[in-house]
């Protein structure tokens, strides 16, 4: 048997008393494993809360009701995803035509109000076009004869003669620099 | 055969109801007991315990049937506690309600044991329960896990979120402690033993 020391000092030890030594001079000792080993079974008289007998009902209980919960959760869920699905296809078909009487209407709105703009703008631009292109043909068959076509190559060969001129003297100029 | 944890909590997971019964029956004790040595309050210890449980039940998705049932299933449970004493800041219990604890603790029968020996190991129980009560949460909860529920080491480390290094720590400081508090308690070696400790 093994008792309080302090309360009977003389008494005969037993197997427990020996483990509690056991285990207090391995620790005192620092045998880590020994003292591990020993606590353990001193341990072992340390009874466990036990819990009242209706607990794991009550655990079981309330876990089912989650479940349950969940379930019902669930099934509304996809109740709601159904139903709006359903709505959302009707109102799809339902707007579909007016969606396309509308934009038929608003399409033929627009054409038949800008068509008439449109080709008179087109008419206006290509009307502009053609006077443009026929004062430039007056002006190039009035300018445009031999002679002047002549007299033209005539003053442009001059021009480059004289340019040529110029920079054969500007050339000996600076031949003559270099020398003095 | 027995089956394992692990097979219940895939079949609970599966939806048998019979498994998660068996699961629940299995663990109902150490579920029990881990919170009320957090706790000190029976009552309180039993719907932690249970809160516990429905989250277990809550996240089975997530077990991974690679790791050991129990080192999950106190995580969880202690994450509940744990969530529990921040919001209600509930103090540690008193030393009164401590010494309460160890006058109350029950000792089962033994086959051949007599009155004498009975008598003796309630009293020892009881020094070690009030011991157990009076350390820090923390190496109290290494003490429970360890030497009461059976996790290693490791399993402790992964259970707790800490360094298997800090376990062993936590382990032999509260060992220490507890021998402190039964030398103190006049559970040292008979007189003229050499003292075992500093106090016994």
């Amino acid at each position: 048997m093994f008792r309080n020391v302090n309360s009977d000092p003389n008494g005969e030890r037993d197997m427990t008393r020996r483990e509690l030594d056991a285990w207090l001079l391995a620790e005192d000792g620092g045998d880590e494993e020994a003292a591990d080993a020993a606590f353990s079974q001193v341990f072992s008289a340390v009874p466990k809360v036990e819990p009242s007998p209706m607990f794991v009902e009550q655990a079981l209980n309330a876990s089912w009701a989650w479940r349950a919960r969940r379930r019902r959760r669930l099934a509304l869920s996809w109740s709601a995803a159904a139903v709006l699905a359903v709505v959302a296809a009707a109102s799809l078909v339902l707007a579909s035509a007016v969606f396309t009487r509308t934009v038929v209407q608003v399409v033929a709105f627009v054409s038949g109000h800008m068509v008439p703009w449109l080709v008179a703008y087109a008419s206006v631009a290509v009307h502009g076009w053609l006077t443009l292109g026929h004062v430039g043909a007056v002006v190039a068959g009035t300018l445009v004869t031999p002679g002047r076509v002549a007299a033209l190559v005539g003053v442009e060969l001059v021009g480059i003669l004289a340019f040529y001129a110029l920079w054969r003297v500007a050339g000996a100029e600076r031949l003559g620099d270099v020398q003095v | 055969m027995e089956r394992s944890d692990a097979e219940l909590a895939r079949d609970a997971r599966a939806g048998s109801e019979a498994a998660y019964r068996e699961l629940v029956t299995r663990y109902a004790t150490p579920a029990v007991n881990f919170t009320y040595r957090l706790v000190h309050d029976r009552a309180l210890a039993e719907d932690l315990a249970q809160e516990g449980f429905l989250r277990v039940y809550q996240r089975l998705e997530t077990f991974d049937s690679e790791r050991r049932f129990s080192s999950w299933f106190f995580q969880v449970l202690r994450n509940v506690t744990i969530d529990y004493l921040r919001v209600h800041r509930i103090p540690t219990a008193s030393l009164d309600e401590l010494e309460e604890d160890g006058r109350r603790v029950p000792v089962a029968d033994q086959e051949g044991a007599s009155p004498e020996e009975l008598a003796g190991q309630r009293e020892l129980a009881s020094a070690m329960t009030a011991a157990l009560s009076r350390l820090r949460p923390e190496y109290r909860e290494v003490v429970v896990l360890r030497y009461q529920e059976g996790l290693t080491q490791p399993e402790i480390a992964q259970t707790l979120g800490l360094p298997a290094g800090t376990v062993k720590t936590y382990l032999h400081r509260a060992r220490k402690e507890m021998a402190e508090l039964l030398a103190a308690g006049g559970w040292g070696p008979p007189s003229g033993e050499p003292a075992p400790g500093k106090t016994l």
